[in-house]
């Protein structure tokens, strides 16, 4: 074993490629470049300026800052609905003046002054969203009037005004507070900020008006035929917008106590700026508050460095123009590429180094016959029987890629009927001790369909989110095949968390442990994971004395046993390694053995493919799905093994005439029923001299209990 | 436009041109169909590879026995790799002696050549004592061209031999696997290019004027003269994004050469499907019991016919899943195309229609 083989496993066992691409498929992912550019515009400016960092200028800073983030939010709440408020500046200058005058002239208490001005400019708002909700005039038109006429009724009422409020001069205690006074050391508007963007991020991200408001932004006639009151949200999102603009211009009011014709100038486009590079997305439906908070960082940190290293007049509104042009630009690249990056690095797959198979030449394994005169049940009638299993009745059951369960009739299964719909494609089945069918469903979780009336219910979904997983991974993706212990609990696999069920093939290509064997409690009704980081854990059988669990790592070619009880309990063990094939579902023999499915068989090529990872993920990115090296499903061979996993023997379909492939098999009465995920049948075939009355619900559940080893 | 860096680099960098994985559609007159699938059961023979007109009747070699309809003719002591009749003699190429040649009655007549010729894989008549030859590889013998292909080797070349003296002339070096070639009317001679995928038109004095066809679908194997002008190309085996792909991973190449047994590495050949130790590809997967025709394969049948101008007219074909794969040599005479089918191991013949007719 050379270093550099050694170095290239270490590599592979320790560093979890995966996560990158996890990482990208975060929404929060969005947040990486405005915060970067947030982090280097403050480390430059702070750098150049000697007293930056020292905690007056800090107060000084964050007083503005709580007036202008609220103009961001304000602008924000409407870009994310798809529009734009040009209005906002005028808006603020408004309240502003409002303020000043019901506290000066009109001497209203603080609170009641506060009250009206919200109304007043929220009533501008909504005007705005008049116009552009129900009417549909265009947004940037219709606030630019706004801006102006507000403009000029400002500066109408500030002739009329100005000298009188000039000659009063208001003051009470909670008018000092906001205009001067902290919080324990921030800054009053500070805090007023705070509790409005901490309202607003849980309204925006997660609550319902707040995904509305987003869905409108992404595609208005989406959401429009999607049934949402799309102009009474717009309207709404003006309204909003006006009334914190509103709060905005009574906290400038506070601090700074005058009206002039300056105030709220070019406002915004401050606010425009600050919203876009923080990564909100010009065209709507993609946003959040921190985003805002963070452009409103980067921009009053620009703005302040620019006026205060004394720069020459113009270059203020440059450096602005620039910042914006820049955040354009990188909004618009972020949006075409991010899915393109993701798409290339999500797939990670992992070094595999696979043992050298048992051989098919000779031994248990050889190669056969015996499935060739198999008797095929529905051929053509069923699509995707993954897995079949009899009743003590002796109906058969199977599910299809439809999404119901079918139920055969004995002797001869010609005729069937549709037992249950369920909507998703039932994968592995098991009876409880009330003959109720447990099944699997990819996509959806653990269902049940109940003896007495063929109700399905949903027995459960998720399970305990992993402690360090970057993804959410409680939501069941693959539940694939499950069995019960003698206590009722429910042990079930699911094959992976990365991948969907039909995207199993690129599980495949990763090989990573990406699966779990999870718990379900029916006693106190709780989900747990019990064990991680299987290779696709698939086929899932209690032992026959019930202490333990058998389960097969399909891309890892094992069978591994966890112990239920005992002194291992909680442990896992290894029991049969080294298969030719890809093991799927285990179920029980009625001499004390098991039967497992071979789903397919191993080639030199892949095996050799898995040792190395990036020759895979190359593989992923440069060429077609459909062109991969695959596992090959073709072909694939029932085997029977004991429980210190000697292979008894195996049945093979040779030439797969009859039954090509093969994902999980029943003894029942002396005959093998045979299921496979890509075939549009079900095989019987007789087993000579196995016992006439053995059934897998009475090796379960039955009265002398089928335990022999 | 200057060039900064070399395009082979760009190319690689940016996944285009010379490093595209992309592999062109069968389209056009390479339409897939089934005309070879649905050929009657033909002449059974365990590893036909070439076919000539001798005597006015079809003679194909068979592994090393020289076959026709009425039976074996002569055995050679090694495999034959390719044969052609010159006037009244016969040459013969093996895989252990190199070129024999053989009178009238099949009995030796090699004069001493000045040069020895080995690894010949296809052969074509100027004159009676004008011959043409083509060796795929220095290294690897026309029964190891999967092993050529996979170490990518550009060492064949094409020759010209004058029989009555024994003067062998190479005209033509370091190629990629030349394996087919037809001498034209006008002197010049169009070869196959095989890990190029095309067809080189070259002067007799060895001046290369160009592609004649490229972009080829498939590994080109050898051409014949169509009676009434035109040629027919046997194309043997396919090309796939995956080949094409693993011959740009030279690590996984190398390894897959050393540790992989030949029949079970990713490479085209002239039949799969026996094996389930064969790679897969996705799309092979049978859904439902059954293999899509469109399916990615190791194998394929093909022949194609050429107008004089080398622009393919139309084609024959055997798509996965299907057995006439591993067409190798093809010879027309008296209405009928008569194959060798490497892949199901059988002497085909197609009865191809009239000029003018069609139904």
């Amino acid at each position: 074993m050379s270093l550099a083989d050694n170095i290239k496993k270490a590599r592979y066992r320790w560093f979890p490629d995966h996560i990158v691409g996890e990482v990208l498929s975060k929404s929060w992912i969005d947040n990486a470049i405005p915060f970067t550019i947030m982090v280097i515009v403050v480390g430059i400016i702070g750098t150049l300026l000697p007293n930056f960092f020292t905690g007056s200028n800090i107060s000084i800073l964050a007083r503005q800052y709580g007036e202008l983030a609220l103009v961001v939010l304000a602008m924000t709440t409407v870009i994310l609905v798809g529009g734009i408020d040009l209005s906002v500046g005028s808006v603020f200058a408004l309240g502003n003046f409002m303020m000043l005058y019901f506290l000066n002239l009109a001497e209203f208490s603080v609170t009641q002054s506060a009250l009206l001005v919200v109304l007043i400019c929220g009533s501008v708002g909504l005007v705005n969203g008049i116009l552009v909700g129900y009417l549909r005039l265009r947004a940037f038109l219709t606030t630019l009037v706004t801006l102006i006429i507000v403009r000029a009724i400002v500066d109408l009422l500030l002739l009329e005004f100005a000298q009188d409020m000039s000659m009063s001069f208001y003051s009470s205690p909670l008018w000092d507070l906001m205009g001067l006074g902290s919080v324990w050391v921030f800054p009053f508007s500070f805090v007023v900020l705070a509790v409005i963007a901490i309202v607003a991020h849980i309204t925006i991200s997660r609550s319902g008006p707040g995904w509305r408001l987003q869905a409108i932004g992404g595609s208005r006639r989406s959401a429009h035929n999607m049934g949402l009151p799309v102009r009474r949200i717009v309207c709404s999102a003006y309204v909003i917008s006006g009334m914190l603009a509103g709060i905005a211009g009574i906290l400038y009011a506070s601090r700074l106590s005058g009206a002039g014709t300056d105030t709220g100038l070019g406002l915004e486009v401050l606010a425009l700026t600050a919203a876009i590079l923080g990564g909100n997305s010009l065209g709507g439906g993609r946003g959040s508050v921190s985003k805002a908070l963070m452009g409103t960082v980067t921009i009053l940190v620009l703005t302040n460095g620019v006026l205060r290293l004394g720069l020459n007049s113009g270059s203020g509104p440059m450096v602005l123009g620039l910042a914006l042009i820049f955040a354009v630009f990188v909004d618009v690249r972020w949006m075409k590429n991010r899915h393109k990056l993701l798409s290339k690095v999500y797939v990670s797959p992992t070094l595999m180094e696979m043992p050298k198979a048992q051989s098919t030449e000779d031994g248990p394994f050889e190669i056969n016959n015996r499935l060739s005169d198999v008797d095929v049940i529905a051929l053509g009638e069923v699509e995707s029987p993954e897995d079949v299993i009899l009743d003590e009745d002796d109906n058969l059951y199977s599910g299809n890629r439809h999404g119901d369960i079918i139920r055969y009739f004995p002797p001869d299964y010609k005729t069937h009927e549709v037992y249950a719909k369920i909507g998703g494609a039932p994968l592995g089945m098991s009876f409880d001790k009330d003959s109720n069918l447990l099944v699997c469903v990819g996509g959806m979780g653990l269902y049940m369909v109940a003896k007495a009336d063929r109700k399905v219910s949903l027995v459960t979904d998720e399970t305990n989110r992993s402690m360090f997983s970057i993804v959410d991974d409680s939501r069941l993706r693959l539940a694939d095949d499950l069995d019960i212990a003698p206590d009722g609990k429910i042990y079930f696999s699911e094959a992976t968390v990365r991948y969907e069920m039909h995207d199993w093939p690129v599980d495949a290509l990763e090989s990573r442990g990406n699966g779990r064997i999870i718990c379900y409690d029916p006693a106190t009704k709780t989900t747990r994971t019990v064990v991680r980081n299987l290779v696709f854990p698939n086929g899932i059988c209690t032992a026959h004395d019930g202490k333990s669990i058998l389960f097969a790592e399909s891309w890892a070619c094992q069978i591994k046993r966890y112990w239920l009880e005992g002194p291992q309990k909680g442990k896992t063990e290894i029991v049969l390694d080294k298969l030719p094939g890809y093991p799927d579902n285990i179920n029980r023999a009625s001499d004390g053995t098991y039967w497992v499915a071979i789903m397919g068989m191993r080639s030199p090529a892949l095996d050799l493919a898995l040792k190395m990872p990036a020759f895979r993920r190359r593989m992923a990115r440069r060429i077609a799905a459909d062109q991969w090296l695959f596992p090959n499903l073709n072909i694939g061979c029932v085997a029977r093994f004991d429980d210190s996993g000697e292979v008894i023997e195996s049945l093979w379909d040779r030439y797969g005439k009859n039954h090509p492939m093969i994902t999980s098999m029943r003894e029942h009465k002396g005959w093998l029923y045979l299921g496979g995920i890509t075939n549009n049948r079900i095989g019987r075939v007789r087993l000579p001299g196995r016992e006439e009355s053995w059934t897998g619900w009475s090796s379960y559940w039955g009265a002398k209990s089928g335990r022999k080893s | 436009m200057m060039k900064l860096l070399p395009t082979g680099f760009m190319d690689r960098f940016l996944g285009r041109g010379s490093a595209a994985l992309t592999v062109p559609p069968l389209d056009g007159a390479l339409k897939p169909n089934n005309l070879l699938e649905e050929l009657p059961k033909g002449i059974a023979a365990t590893a036909p590879d070439d076919i000539v007109l001798w005597n006015d009747a079809p003679l194909w070699s068979d592994a090393g026995k020289l076959v026709s309809q009425g039976g074996v003719l002569v055995e050679m002591s090694s495999d034959i790799t390719a044969l052609a009749v010159c006037g009244s003699n016969l040459a013969v190429a093996t895989l252990q002696d190199g070129l024999l040649l053989l009178d009238s009655a099949l009995q030796p007549i090699t004069p001493e050549w000045s040069a020895p010729i080995q690894n010949i894989t296809a052969l074509a008549t100027a004159s009676d004592n004008d011959l043409w030859y083509c060796t795929g590889s220095e290294t690897c013998t026309p029964t190891e061209w999967r092993r050529d292909l996979m170490e990518m080797n550009r060492t064949g070349h094409v020759g010209r031999i004058d029989l009555t003296t024994g003067e062998v002339r190479v005209l033509k070096r370091q190629l990629g696997y030349p394996a087919g070639i037809v001498v034209l009317p006008n002197g010049h001679v169009v070869f196959s290019e095989t890990w190029a995928s095309h067809l080189v038109e070259m002067s007799p004095e060895g001046k290369v004027l160009g592609h004649v066809f490229d972009e080829i679908p498939g590994y080109p194997g050898r051409i014949t003269r169509r009676i009434g002008g035109g040629y027919w190309l046997c194309i043997f085996a396919p090309r796939s994004p995956l080949v094409e792909f693993v011959l740009r991973e030279p690590a996984y190449r190398k390894a897959m050469l050393k540790e992989v047994a030949p029949e079970f590495w990713v490479a085209p050949n002239y039949r799969s499907g026996a094996s389930f130790s064969e790679p897969m590809q996705g799309g092979a997967l049978k859904q439902m019991g059954v293999l899509k025709p469109w399916a990615p394969t190791w194998s394929y049948g093909l022949v194609v016919a050429l107008d004089a101008d080398f622009i393919p007219t139309s084609s024959f074909h055997s798509r996965t899943g299907g057995r006439r794969h591993g067409i190798t040599s093809s010879m027309e005479h008296d209405g009928k195309l008569w194959l060798t089918g490497r892949g199901s191991g059988e002497i085909l013949n197609i009865q191809l229609q009239t000029e003018g007719s069609k139904t």
